[in-house]
């Protein structure tokens, strides 16, 4: 089975432990600004949402990689980085629907999320279980949209039953 | 910078000229103080002379940090705001969660220091070295949400950190606070105050800088280890899923729940304060502080009745008390509609509750009527007068302008027997404890460097029946007299003992939680992690980190002593060492507090006619330095 970061936004308190261990593992210092995953915070509303890298149906990172430097691994569904083909141009940076590509402008480099090689640092420290790292089909998410697209196929199906 | 986890500067912000600089941190400041309170005390004992008006351009405003905040240890995102108190005139810190001190570090300073008064409303703007201070004359009068999204869209960063006034700051309400981000309040003592007084509506902090600690596989092996103690904790789990909520039903169990302006301490509608009846019915996500993995904070919605709609963090145990039982009203959707317009007006929520129950009880002894009240009736359980009130001293409207002033000097303009019915030490409202039925807290409301607090020095191990960790703190000797709620013998040591580690918890900086209550950690814990992030060995000696924490205590007192505070202060309302416990398994009891007061300043140096410390105290803990400011 392929392995995903996958996010409950519902259990996510918004402490940015994640963040903390993700630079501390990747950067050797304390750095949120540098962490691979981001925890986007809603003050007003009380919500917060992690982005991490994937899952995504589609890899626009890759897609949009004119030197085809982003790659995706096509059973982990994994995207990562040559750092020698990369070319610095950003476009990936921008592409990234979850905004957790960064460039690095000290040391001219593009930070991605590695899936800390299959052991994701952030899913061992989350406190909530709010980001977990494991087959797809067990994420929550990827769970209620499939209720979701249960139910919306049984209304259909209700719906052409009576017409 | 020689030593890990600091960033080695001090910022300084010159407001009556406009100019920032630098500097960097002495050496023997970290040496001899660590961080966090240690820090600003040193910097506000020599550059805050005696006498100085809290609200001059001569005061200062601090906001300092800790070796740790920022980095991975758990519950490490607090700061502290220190200034001569607005609201007392002597020692003023107010510690806040959230994010803002970390940000404050990685953008690469340890201490931000607010000097002079600006011409103009401005904010204060830090991105990284980017420095600026910012017109705000279109912010004024603005709520502390609205400024906070104001400022984040303006400078189209929703990262921004936002310490932030609203009106009650700027009208300068005595115990005005600061609010980070919308809901974290440095509440007490009048820090609002103190920035509405310098022209400066809000501190916007934002920084990408990174922290290096000493040893950095093994602190963060420590600090994930700590992680897993809080994670693994019952207690800690509980707080997680209750919050301070916890405490409504345990403080009414021992009757120490205040009600009716510290009459009782028995609440008949307690159970509608408590977090079993709160969290289903109007609960809705739970947040966290910077690297905490406990997360006691509450986002709640009121679905219907006269406050739908309002949609807040909190109240905390503190909220529920002073605007729930102090006040005889068992409605929670009151206590969060109060808790939302002190967040957004700026004010503390204990000295509002508690100046409100004050007026009540003036108002029913018949001290003041509806005259003096501008036609509003302060009758116990009113819950929409109380919350007019608020609105009332936020915009220092009428009989709001009086309540203001805090309930020390509303007492004295009000005259009379008003001042009998003033619960508060050193011109500080007393917090949601009872000193008749839990002894040492008795002690901690006196002897509390900023009045009457419960955060410096209060005892929780004794009172929330931790046998075995009060036994190895204390030793086995000591257990029945130190967990005796009515008993004086022994609270001093406890106190004493307590005051010294939180003040190594306040120069970390790390939260209340995980330290004071549930007691995961302890001095040892600090000795261990310190000399990793640090580098400096000594650190690991207990011995010293007692010193550096008796030093803090000692300056505090010593400030505190410039502005005349001497034995004669450190007392306590007579409701508590003359009134009975009316009701409650506490029934009958009063403070001692002379012979407690005798013991603490025995154990601290001090001397017992004056309370202040002896030379011999000033010469041990070399502070010498002390005697040349006034």
């Amino acid at each position: 089975m392929t392995s995903q970061l996958t996010v409950d936004y519902t259990k996510c308190t918004g402490c940015r432990i994640c963040e903390l261990a993700c630079s501390a593992k990747h950067e050797g210092s304390f750095r949120p600004s540098y962490a691979r995953l981001k925890i986007i915070k809603y003050d007003d509303l009380g919500l917060d949402i992690p982005n991490v890298c994937g899952p995504c149906e589609e890899a626009p990172c890759v897609d949009v990689c004119p030197v085809y430097a982003m790659r995706r691994d096509p059973i982990t569904k994994m995207t990562f980085l040559d750092h020698d083909k990369c070319i610095l141009c950003k476009t990936c940076v921008g592409a990234c629907v979850n905004g957790v590509i960064l460039l690095d402008t000290e040391k001219m480099r593009i930070i991605k999320c590695d899936h800390c090689g299959g052991d994701p640092e952030c899913a061992k420290v989350c406190p909530t279980g709010a980001i977990k790292y494991g087959p797809t089909a067990q994420s929550t998410i990827v769970e209620r949209h499939q209720k979701a697209m249960t139910y919306l196929a049984e209304m259909k199906r209700a719906a052409d039953t009576h017409e | 910078m020689r030593f890990g986890g600091y960033r080695g500067r001090i910022l300084r912000a010159d407001l009556s000229a406009g100019t920032f600089k630098a500097e960097s941190i002495p050496e023997d400041w970290i040496r001899n103080y660590i961080g966090g309170d240690g820090f600003a005390a040193r910097l506000l004992y020599e550059e805050v002379p005696g006498g100085t008006d809290s609200l001059s351009p001569e005061n200062k405003l601090i906001v300092a940090t800790g070796p740790i905040t920022g980095t991975l240890w758990p519950m490490s995102g607090r700061t502290v705001f220190v200034s001569k108190a607005a609201q007392t005139g002597i020692w003023g810190e107010s510690h806040v969660g959230g994010f803002a001190g970390a940000e404050l570090k990685y953008a690469g300073y340890d201490m931000l220091v607010l000097e002079g008064k600006s011409e103009r409303p401005v904010y204060v703007l830090i991105q990284d070295s980017h420095l600026q201070l910012v017109d705000s004359s279109d912010f004024s009068g603005m709520h502390t949400n609205d400024v906070t999204s104001a400022i984040k869209k303006r400078h189209n960063d929703p990262d921004i950190q936002v310490a932030a006034i609203g009106p009650a700051g700027e009208n300068q309400v005595k115990y005005a606070s600061v609010i980070i981000n919308n809901a974290r309040a440095a509440g007490r003592t009048g820090m609002g105050a103190v920035l509405g007084s310098k022209n400066v509506k809000a501190i916007a902090i934002r920084g990408t800088g990174a922290i290096d600690v000493h040893d950095h596989e093994r602190f963060v092996e420590l600090a994930k280890e700590a992680h897993m103690r809080i994670r693994r904790h019952p207690q800690a789990q509980e707080m997680g899923k209750w919050g301070t909520w916890i405490l409504t039903a345990t403080k009414q169990e021992i009757g120490e729940l205040p009600t009716f302006n510290h009459r009782t301490g028995v609440f008949d509608e307690w159970e509608k304060l408590s977090g079993d009846y709160i969290r289903p019915r109007y609960t809705i996500s739970d947040r966290a502080c910077f690297g905490c993995s406990l997360g006691c904070k509450k986002v709640n919605y009121i679905p219907h009745g006269p406050y739908s709609g309002t949609l807040e963090e909190g109240p905390e145990y503190e909220g529920l008390m002073s605007f729930g039982s102090l006040l005889g009203i068992g409605d929670y959707p009151t206590c969060l509609k109060a808790n939302q317009l002190c967040n957004r007006y700026g004010m503390d929520i204990i000295s509002v509750g508690a100046t409100i129950a004050f007026a009540f009880e003036l108002y029913e002894e018949g001290i003041i009527n509806e005259k003096d009240t501008d036609g509003l009736k302060l009758e116990w359980g009113n819950k929409a007068v109380a919350i007019k009130l608020v609105e009332m001293i936020g915009k220092r409207e009428g009989f709001g302008d009086i309540l203001a002033e805090g309930s020390k000097i509303a007492a004295e303009k009000i005259g009379g027997r008003a001042a009998e019915f003033a619960m508060h030490v050193k011109g500080l409202e007393v917090s949601g404890q009872d000193g008749r039925t839990h002894r040492s807290i008795g002690l901690s409301h006196a002897t509390g460097a900023r009045g009457a607090d419960h955060l410096r020095s209060l005892v929780i191990v004794d009172q929330m029946g931790y046998r075995e960790i009060a036994a190895e703190r204390w030793g086995e000797d000591k257990i029945p007299e130190i967990l005796d709620p009515y008993t004086e013998t022994y609270k001093a040591a406890a106190v004493v003992e307590t005051e010294n580690a939180y003040c190594i918890r306040d120069t970390l900086i790390v939260c209340w939680y995980s330290v004071s209550w549930p007691p995961i950690f302890w001095m040892d814990d600090f000795a261990k992690m310190l000399p990793l992030v640090t580098g400096i060995e000594e650190f690991g000696s207990l011995e010293l980190l007692t010193e550096i924490a008796e030093r803090q205590v000692n300056l505090k007192r010593l400030f505190n002593a410039r502005e005349g505070i001497t034995r004669a202060n450190d007392n306590l309302p007579k409701r508590f060492t003359d009134e009975p416990m009316p009701e409650g398994p506490g029934k009958g009891q009063v403070v001692n507090l002379n012979p407690m007061l005798d013991d603490y300043y025995t154990r601290r140096g001090w001397n017992l006619e004056t309370g202040l410390p002896t030379n011999d105290t000033i010469k041990r803990l070399s502070l010498e330095w002390t005697r040349n400011y006034n």
